[in-house]
């Protein structure tokens, strides 16, 4: 049950995901110049859109679900994005993630324009620097645990062995390491979306993306997984930008954006943040 | 990179698989029967003396009729009153190329042994040359030699079948009232030639009913070799042509036959009889192929969010090219292996259903070789991967938020 989940998962938190030596011995073709980054100030430019419109064609209609964003996330931040249903948060999401190009505006990852890249470029981005968590898990449903884990791996070519260390080890964390040959049919909800984020963090990457990661979970279950997201930011840097409309999020946020059809209503700092400047 | 994990979700229906696995059984199935055909037409031609040439009474435009080694049977032309004779074998006695020329004759007679009475084929033939003509050669006894009256060399099938009693050599046998002595017998063929009686000419002309000196049915000539085979016969032709008096094409009354020529067409027969069956088999690893394809662009659309989420962790249109390619290649395999299980059984299948294609002493069973299972298995293979192409295509080009939002 998932009273047990979030007990695995809250032990599982005790255990560092690096230490210095896991770092040293994995690194999956990273850009160097994001860890530089990683290791200064912590106040790097990671994400910058610069008035991004989306608009969708609907037959005849135009419909914008972006309107003229401007927004800059920085290396380390716990971003939180709220807003109404249907206000362009998945939208804005897919934008940030690589999944989907502006229609109008600029988004830059690591101050590079993403517009200007092929499929297989933004493909090589979204591999190496992007962890996605969704709201519906997205296992393969015909691949077990372990190879769900796996699966970004092999899409950069790491090597068997090392690969499978490295999944072995994130599934230790996520407290998983009896359901290894589990299909994820055979996965409880809160157990799914563990092996989905020991999946998003497999690569090491240095951004981690997540819409509605507890949309489908109980609010113990959901509450834990924040956690664990809140311990990846605090101990280990990673950059996370959560899209939700669950209030309770905002407590771990440094950052939180407010969206309103397709616009951004307001940017609250938070008090914890170490950018309240 | 280890994809081949992926997908690798149970056979979806093994209705996909049932077309390829008839078209490969039949393909194997056609290409080992038609490969045995062959092999046995070949083994049948290396026992056949290429080199001879039979001439016969009568014309047929349609010379579609496979010769035999003896001469009776012979049909001919029965609406034109033709003879060969003692003029024509000299006819032929200038033409470059000829080793041997002789008449021979033939006629089905009584025979009887041991109080038992029977109707066989007798052959008359030049004892001198007779030997040379013909690879046949002896279980027991000797063949026939110049000084030889009347004596025979008979068919294994006429020592060991016909008659209660075996005949042995230096036995006698009785043909139309004439006593003849068995002076050899010849080795099991497999063909008409184990039932024959070969008797010298000279003494053969006095036992078969209407058999006259200096007529023969066939004349039977040995080029000098096989390449020479066509021009010689051709010659022959033209000299006889001119030596019968022949004016008017139609108006000819023999027929030429080079084995050699006949060999070639049963052959290009045969291999036109498995061309079309092939293009049978072709047709069901067609409608296996779409079968495959059917399948992949179902699995496609199904697994559409699956594609979506494996682009937005790090999968390269590429890689999902690969996946699916893969996957509709397993489908063909897993088809190709039992397809070629089919094949086997099919091939295994001919020679219960009586449909031998031997004809010789247990002839060419067919079999299905190493290679040609390989090949049913490669083709299968292949048959997968061009199916699954298109619809692999789709899902790799599939952009990763359209996928994603797929439900
Ligand atoms: N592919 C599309 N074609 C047309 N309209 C779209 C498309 N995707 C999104 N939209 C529209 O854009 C708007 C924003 O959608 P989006 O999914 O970003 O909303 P959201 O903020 O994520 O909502 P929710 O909280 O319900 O997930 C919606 O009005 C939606 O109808
Ligand atoms: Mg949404």
């Amino acid at each position: 049950m998932h009273a047990n989940d979030a007990k695995a998962l809250k032990q599982s938190l005790n255990y560092p995901l690096y230490t210095e030596k896991n770092t040293e011995a994995y690194e999956v073709n990273c850009p160097t110049s994001i860890r530089n980054n990683a290791a200064g100030s912590g106040r790097a430019s990671l994400i910058k859109l610069t008035n991004v419109w989306k608009i969708y064609q609907m037959g005849e209609v135009d419909f914008a679900a972006l309107r003229g964003i401007d927004l800059e996330i920085y290396e380390g931040e716990f971003l939180v994005v709220l807003g109404p249903s249907g206000s362009g948060k998945s939208t804005l999401m897919n934008l940030i993630g690589c999944l989907d190009l502006p229609s109008k505006g600029k988004v830059s990852l690591n101050s590079k324009d993403i517009s200007g890249l092929d499929e297989s470029e933004l493909a090589r981005i979204r591999g190496q620097m992007i962890g996605f968590i969704f709201q519906s898990f997205n296992l393969i449903s015909t691949l077990n645990t372990l190879e769900n884990v796996m699966l970004p791996l092999e899409f950069q070519e790491e090597d068997t062995t090392r690969a499978r260390k490295r999944v072995e080890y994130l599934l230790e964390i996520v407290g998983l390491s009896d359901k290894k040959q589990n299909l994820p049919s055979q996965l409880s909800g809160g157990q799914r979306q563990r092996v989905a984020i020991a999946r998003s963090l497999v690569v090491n990457p240095p951004i981690i993306l997540a819409d509605e990661p507890t949309g489908n979970l109980d609010s113990k279950t959901g509450s834990y997984i924040l956690e664990f997201l809140d311990g990846l930011n605090k101990k280990e840097g990673k950059t996370i930008i959560i899209v939700t409309h669950d209030l309770e999020i905002i407590k771990h946020a440094t950052r939180v954006v407010y969206l309103r059809d397709g616009e951004i209503e307001k940017i609250e700092i938070r008090e914890k943040s170490d950018f309240g400047e | 990179m280890a994809l081949n994990m992926l997908l690798h979700s149970k056979l979806r229906s093994w209705l996909t698989i049932v077309g390829i696995v008839i078209g490969v059984g039949a393909v194997v199935g056609i290409i080992s029967l038609g490969d045995a055909m062959e092999a046995s037409v070949q083994s049948r031609l290396a026992d056949m003396d290429l080199s001879s040439i039979t001439i016969t009474p009568g014309y047929s435009r349609a010379q579609s009729r496979i010769p035999g080694h003896g001469s009776n049977d012979w049909g001919g032309n029965p609406t034109i009153d033709a003879k060969l004779t003692d003029r024509d074998v000299d006819a032929l006695g200038g033409i470059e190329g000829i080793v041997y020329a002789a008449g021979e004759i033939s006629g089905r007679e009584g025979v009887s042994y041991a109080g038992e009475n029977a109707t066989l084929s007798i052959s008359g033939v030049d004892p001198q040359v007779w030997k040379y003509m013909k690879s046949l050669e002896v279980e027991s006894g000797r063949l026939l030699e110049p000084a030889d009256k009347y004596v025979a060399v008979i068919g294994s099938g006429v020592a060991s079948k016909i008659y209660k009693k075996n005949i042995g050599v230096n036995q006698v046998i009785t043909i139309n009232g004439k006593s003849v002595r068995v002076v050899g017998i010849l080795k099991e063929e497999g063909g008409f030639e184990d039932r024959q009686i070969y008797m010298p000419i000279d003494a053969a002309v006095n036992l078969i009913t209407d058999a006259e000196k200096g007529v023969f049915d066939s004349i039977q000539v040995k080029a000098q070799n096989v390449e020479v085979v066509d021009t010689v016969a051709t010659t022959i032709e033209k000299k006889l042509i001119i030596s019968r008096h022949i004016v008017n094409e139609n108006d000819r009354d023999f027929s030429v036959i080079a084995l050699k020529a006949m060999a070639q067409s049963v052959t290009t027969m045969l291999s036109s009889m498995t061309l079309f069956l092939g293009a049978i088999a072709a047709v069901s690893l067609i409608v296996g192929a779409v079968g495959i394809a059917n399948t992949m662009f179902t699995s496609v659309l199904e697994k559409t969010k699956e594609i979506g989420t494996m682009k937005a962790i790090g999968a390269k249109n590429r890689d999902i090219l690969m996946i699916f390619v893969f996957n509709s290649a397993m489908v063909g395999f897993v088809g190709g292996i039992f397809g070629v299980i089919l094949g086997v059984l099919i091939s295994a299948l001919f020679p219960m259903i009586g449909m031998t294609v031997t004809s010789g002493e247990g002839g060419a069973i067919p079999s299905v070789s190493p290679g040609l299972m390989i090949f049913g298995l490669a083709l299968a293979v292949l048959i997968g991967v061009i199916s699954g192409a298109v619809p692999a295509y789709r899902a790799s080009k599939m952009k990763p938020v359209d996928a994603l939002r797929y439900e």
